[in-house]
């Protein structure tokens, strides 16, 4: 017989049940299809940093193979940031001819017929205009946008031009818990990715939880992160925790202790204790090590003491995910800061090589049907919420 | 070898330049994969009773325009943080356990000489 468990999350949250995950959602082409239609296509989704598009007619081109299409993110002489279809008005070709990048231009030029667009998306040169016919006109031909828009400076972009919900109501509460921390002061940053051959929410699932860290993380993290997680909150399909350490853990190794006396630049130091939100570590424990949010459906934002670093997991299809790892520092202002942050971030990447160790074993098992459902512990409790939000949207 | 690589306070660590005063993340990368436990060991071993000492010197000039002597000194120690945890955490292995494809990993940084965590003036870097 199994013993009752008493459950703190599960009776906090009993709307999210207790029974087995069906893999289902993991393995399904059809379910994947209706992710890619009625989930990826009706919200938000994070695209860059306000960094990243510097000054008037810096551009990127992102691909997004679930929307199918690439979309171009410029910021006109204006100074916002607009977002559009790499795709020109004629007959289709790409405006940007690259994959993906970073540029800076003042128009965007159709290499295929010479059709010009500015930097707010307009058609502004058309060459042999005249031999167009009445039904064409210029000024309802610009390049096709999308939503976009930027909270702390993030920008996120909508496929629906004119979305029903705008961002900061789609991301609401949990917005307003991780808002008034430093983002735009902490620019140094660290960026890793890699392509995975697993369902998107195989990677997700595996840093949304701290009941791993302590096997998997045995080596590059002995520092006595607690398995549990605190301070759940479930803020319509989004939702955050934090992540604590026990109260003692190892000495330090010698490079570690080093590290850490020239910067605040891991989640393994503790106690040092600056410019958090104030719903972030409330109590402002020592042991606290990082709050670990999921933004809706494929943004993690894990905000601690001198840093933070974002996960994102862009599904390619049922069974390829592009995952991006990044890692924003403030600026190093000498040596001794930039060999702490290297040596953060180096221990961290190695972390990540830990994490995603599982991850494509994990697809082709389940993918054998040797195993149907996925039983999640009480602290799985984020990955839970997860499943039930992308299934809303799914049967929705 | 050159008796200009390092800083003269610093030439008995000459030695170590040739191999670990490496200017991009993807070079330390490879130089760590690459050497045995007891040849990451032996470089630890090296610099970390100097740490001390190169790094109260290496704050006393300006961090963006280092002198090439003392910019190869602030290689090495970037390099002692990519090896420390192969010697202090993953016991010697030169690769860390129970780990991902390591060379599947892309670091966008990784080809950057001198760099300070200013990707976004990395000209033609992926999205």
């Amino acid at each position: 017989m199994n013993k009752p468990v008493t459950s703190r999350w599960a009776q906090q949250f009993p709307q999210l049940g207790t029974d087995p995950v069906p893999t289902e959602a993991l393995l399904s082409e059809d379910y994947f299809r209706r992710e890619k239609e009625r989930l990826f296509r009706r919200t938000w989704l994070k695209l860059a940093r306000v960094e990243e598009l510097p000054t008037p007619g810096s551009w990127k081109l992102k691909p997004l193979p679930i929307w199918d299409t690439s979309i171009i993110l410029v910021r006109g002489e204006d100074g916002l940031i607009r977002g559009f279809h790499n795709t020109c008005s004629h007959r289709g070709n790409r405006v940007i001819w690259a994959e993906d990048g970073h540029g800076r231009d003042r128009r965007f030029f159709c290499h295929f017929h010479g059709w010009t667009y500015n930097l707010k998306g307009e058609l502004v040169h058309v060459p042999q205009e005249d031999e167009f016919f009445d039904s064409f006109c210029k000024g309802d031909n610009g390049l096709a946008p999308v939503a976009v828009d930027v909270w702390e400076g993030f920008i996120f972009a909508h496929l629906d031009p004119q979305p029903a919900q705008g961002l900061a109501e789609y991301l609401g509460e949990a917005a307003a818990r991780l808002s008034g921390f430093p983002y735009g002061e902490m620019t140094a940053v660290y960026a890793y990715r890699t392509v995975l051959d697993c369902n998107w929410k195989i990677a997700q699932d595996a840093f949304s939880e701290a009941y791993h860290v302590t096997t998997i993380h045995a080596g590059s993290f002995p520092e006595g992160f607690s398995a549990k997680l605190y301070d759940v909150q479930l803020f319509g399909p989004h939702r955050t925790s934090a992540v604590y350490m026990d109260d003692k853990g190892p000495t330090p190794s010698p490079v570690a202790a080093l590290a850490h006396k020239l910067g605040t630049t891991s989640i393994a130091k503790r106690g040092e204790r600056v410019a958090l939100p104030p719903k972030v570590n409330p109590t402002r424990s020592p042991n606290f090590a990082f709050e670990l949010s999921v933004l809706f459906p494929n943004f993690l934002v894990h905000i601690m003491d001198g840093l933070y670093f974002t996960h994102q997991f862009h599904p390619l299809s049922v069974d390829k995910t592009l995952w991006e790892g990044i890692q924003y520092f403030r600026p190093p202002q000498n040596a001794g800061e930039r060999f702490s942050q290297e040596y953060g971030q180096v221990l961290q990447r190695n972390a990540w090589l830990e994490d995603t160790a599982t991850m494509e074993a994990t697809h082709a098992a389940l993918k054998s049907g040797a195993k149907k459902v996925m039983h999640l512990q009480d602290q799985e409790v984020l990955i839970r919420h997860h499943y039930q939000v992308v299934d809303e949207y799914v049967r929705g | 070898m050159s008796s200009a690589l390092l800083p003269a306070a610093y030439r008995h660590l000459e030695p170590w330049a040739q191999r670990w005063a490496l200017p991009t993340q993807n070079e330390r990368e490879v130089a760590r994969r690459a050497g045995s436990g007891i040849e990451l060991k032996m470089f630890y071993d090296a610099l970390i009773g100097e740490m001390d000492g190169i790094v109260g010197h290496l704050n006393t000039l300006d961090l963006a325009s280092l002198p090439p002597a003392e910019q190869r000194l602030l290689y090495l120690t970037l390099s002692l943080a990519e090896v420390a945890p192969h010697v202090e955490l993953y016991r010697g292995d030169p690769r860390v356990p129970y780990s991902f494809e390591e060379e599947r990993f892309i670091a966008e940084h990784g080809g950057a000489a001198h760099y300070l965590g200013d990707l976004y003036a990395i000209p033609n870097r992926p999205a």
